[in-house]
């Protein structure tokens, strides 16, 4: 299956399509109004989110329906290091990727002995279990949680930047840098090891991989990137609590990769904004079409449960594979 | 003593419902090899059903056996329509072990939407047929009441039946064959996709039971939010693994196992650490002895 490219993408290609994405990106946020600018910072913590999920499934082959779980350990190491070690904001998101790795080792060692269902049975009762310790360490803040505050935007930037705003500006700088570092990652020897390993498992043993190490690697790798994305949806909601990461998060960020397109890192877009634009079109629909409220609540879980079933029936590779298919035929 | 004698009474029904569910789970795995992850939503939905018959006739002895023929219907439904589709396309191929996975996702979140328009806000009530008031034993109130007793009763009438359809029928037979060698199977004149379709209705019927148990050994009332039932899920899928998830057996003692740790955990450590303890539980099993409590030895499952 090797692709036969007529122009060699490389990376100063792509270095200039993240600057482009930078600068639709900064002239977006200067255009529209507060809502839009949160919405924007929510797609951006999807992109990271999901993309740890895209690494993890598509290129490890490793499923995890309780990434929520790791975005919750994210979320706490980044408010405890606020709050309890009065950090500075920018370390506080590098304690949560590095805690959130440390975790994700832990959790990959035994993950990487596990396969297809017992994994995805196991990360299950990981989101179902882990936010509720919450309770349980008072530092942890229970139910009410504890607060992550970034802050106001500094005030060089003028008056008129609003708080929403500087979210949309850390998220999306987030996202930018992130992803430039899983596409490295993943066109590195570790992705490669990663691809080898996802493809044949005992072809990938004969050349010398050792599948255990390469397994934990891509999920504490996958845990980092979860950190940070747990960090910035902490961020966005300005508070941590077990609420924040219910069992729905984790199983709204599997659909996402799936949406996608679970093997395509590229797709990342598609998921992350279709999760934030479906609750708002099908609220449009609802209320142009029907005045039932409850419709208009239900709609959205309608439309990605039915997209997700879409998906697994018609595009199982996600859509970008789709297309390129239908193209090169 | 006596705390720890109700601590084990409490875990003990809690673990026979853990074992129903974990039995819907071993016979879906049995038939296809999938985690049925909507099993958690079809319990949900059947129980609704149970409700609704509950409130028009008032019986909770009719309404019990609806609720199990809706769970079955449903759970068919599923592997008619979706599963057997989506396997059948996929093939045997490997890499889209995770297909199933989401799709069954997928139909959890339909069949709560679907739960969640016709219900609202509105809530499903099952009361206890019988009394859940502790026995009296020397002045003392037990953890065991006749409703308690009930519920262990429904468990172990379930698991003898289902003993026998599975030892003494040609149905069980074609079951356990199929789910052992499909070709051959196939080969000998066994219809193996009707027979992997009875495996989810009977499956269904399980949980069907674990979910209505569930409700009235718990708040009696059931939401199409419910929390309750996804934790129903894990605890089956975790008895399940306990069992080996091969094995009925295994899934009896896994239910068991696991409702009487929750309950030493949830009397004598802490409540919120019980869901936690759950998933460590579960870790624990995998890493140490994958192939259950039951399995001597048996191939690599992890």
């Amino acid at each position: 299956m090797v692709a036969v490219h007529k122009r060699q993408i490389t990376n100063k290609h792509r270095f200039i399509g993240f600057a482009l994405i930078a600068l639709v990106v900064y002239i977006l946020s200067n255009i529209v109004d507060e809502w839009r600018s949160f919405q924007g910072a929510t797609v951006a913590v999807y992109v990271v989110a999901i993309a740890s999920i895209i690494l993890l499934t598509g290129y490890s082959g490793q499923i995890s329906l309780g990434h929520g779980a790791l975005l919750a350990v994210g979320a706490y190491s980044a408010a405890i290091a606020q709050i309890n070690f009065k950090l500075p904001l920018l370390l506080c998101f590098v304690v949560a990727v590095i805690a959130t790795s440390l975790f994700g080792a832990l959790l990959g060692a035994a993950a990487a002995r596990l396969s297809g269902p017992y994994l995805a049975g196991t990360t299950l009762a990981l989101a179902v279990g882990l936010p509720s310790i919450a309770n349980q360490f008072s530092i942890l803040g229970g139910e009410q949680g504890i607060s992550f505050d970034v802050g106001w935007p500094p005030m060089s930037f003028g008056a008129e930047f609003t708080q929403y705003k500087w979210f949309f500006w850390i998220a999306t700088l987030a996202a930018l840098i992130s992803m430039w570092w899983v596409q490295n990652i993943l066109r590195s020897r570790y992705g490669r090891t990663w691809r080898a390993v996802k493809t044949n498992e005992v072809a990938a043993e004969l050349s010398g991989i050792n599948i255990g190490r390469s397994k934990v690697l891509a999920f504490t790798v996958s845990s980092g990137i979860a950190g940070l994305a747990g960090a910035l949806l902490a961020m966005t909601t300005n508070n941590v609590s077990p609420s924040v990461f219910p069992l729905a998060l984790s199983f709204s960020l599997a659909t996402g990769a799936v949406l996608s397109g679970v093997n395509t890192l590229g797709g990342v877009i598609i998921g992350s904004v279709a999760l934030v634009a479906i609750p708002e079109i099908a609220s449009l629909v609802a209320d142009r079409w029907s005045g039932s409220e409850s419709v208009a609540t239900l709609l959205p879980d309608l439309i990605v449960s039915a997209l997700l079933i879409l998906t697994v029936f018609l595009a199982p590779k996600g859509p970008i594979e789709k297309l390129r298919s239908r193209h090169s035929k | 003593m006596f705390q720890f004698i109700n601590t084990l009474l409490i875990g003990i029904t809690a673990g026979s419902i853990y074992s129903l569910m974990a039995i819907a789970i071993v016979l879906v795995w049995r038939s296809t090899r999938v985690i049925n992850f909507a099993q958690g939503g079809l319990a949900l939905a059947s129980s609704f059903v149970g409700a609704a018959v509950l409130e028009k006739t008032g019986s909770f002895w009719v309404s019990l056996p609806i609720a199990m023929i809706a769970g079955a219907i449903f759970s068919a439904a599923i592997e008619f329509f979706f599963l057997r589709p989506l396997l059948k396309r996929s093939g045997e191929k490997e890499q889209e072990i995770f297909l199933p996975i989401i799709a069954t996702l997928g139909l959890l979140g339909i069949i709560k939407t679907v739960l969640n328009f016709i219900y609202g806000d509105r809530i499903g009530v099952i009361t206890p047929p019988l009394s859940d008031k502790g026995f009296v034993i020397s002045g003392e109130s037990i953890a065991l009441s006749p409703m308690r007793l009930l519920i262990l009763g429904t468990v172990v009438v379930l698991m003898v039946v289902l003993t026998l359809i599975f030892q003494r029928t040609n149905l069980g037979l074609s079951l356990r064959a199929s789910s052992f060698a499909p070709e051959i199977s196939r080969l000998a004149g066994v219809r193996v996709d009707l027979i992997r379709t009875v495996g989810w209705a009977i499956s269904g019927a399980a949980g069907a039971t674990a979910g209505i148990l569930q409700t009235t050994n718990g708040s009696g009332s059931i939401s199409p939010e419910s929390f309750e039932f996804s934790l129903l899920l894990v605890f089956g899928f975790v008895a399940a693994v306990i069992g080996g998830i091969e094995s009925l057996v295994g899934a009896v003692l896994g239910g068991l196992t696991l409702g009487i740790i929750l309950s030493i955990i949830l009397m004598y450590v802490g409540g919120s650490l019980v869901f936690f303890a759950a998933f460590l539980i579960l870790i624990l099993v995998l890493l140490l002895r994958p192939q259950g409590i039951i399995g001597a030895k048996g191939g690599r499952r992890a």
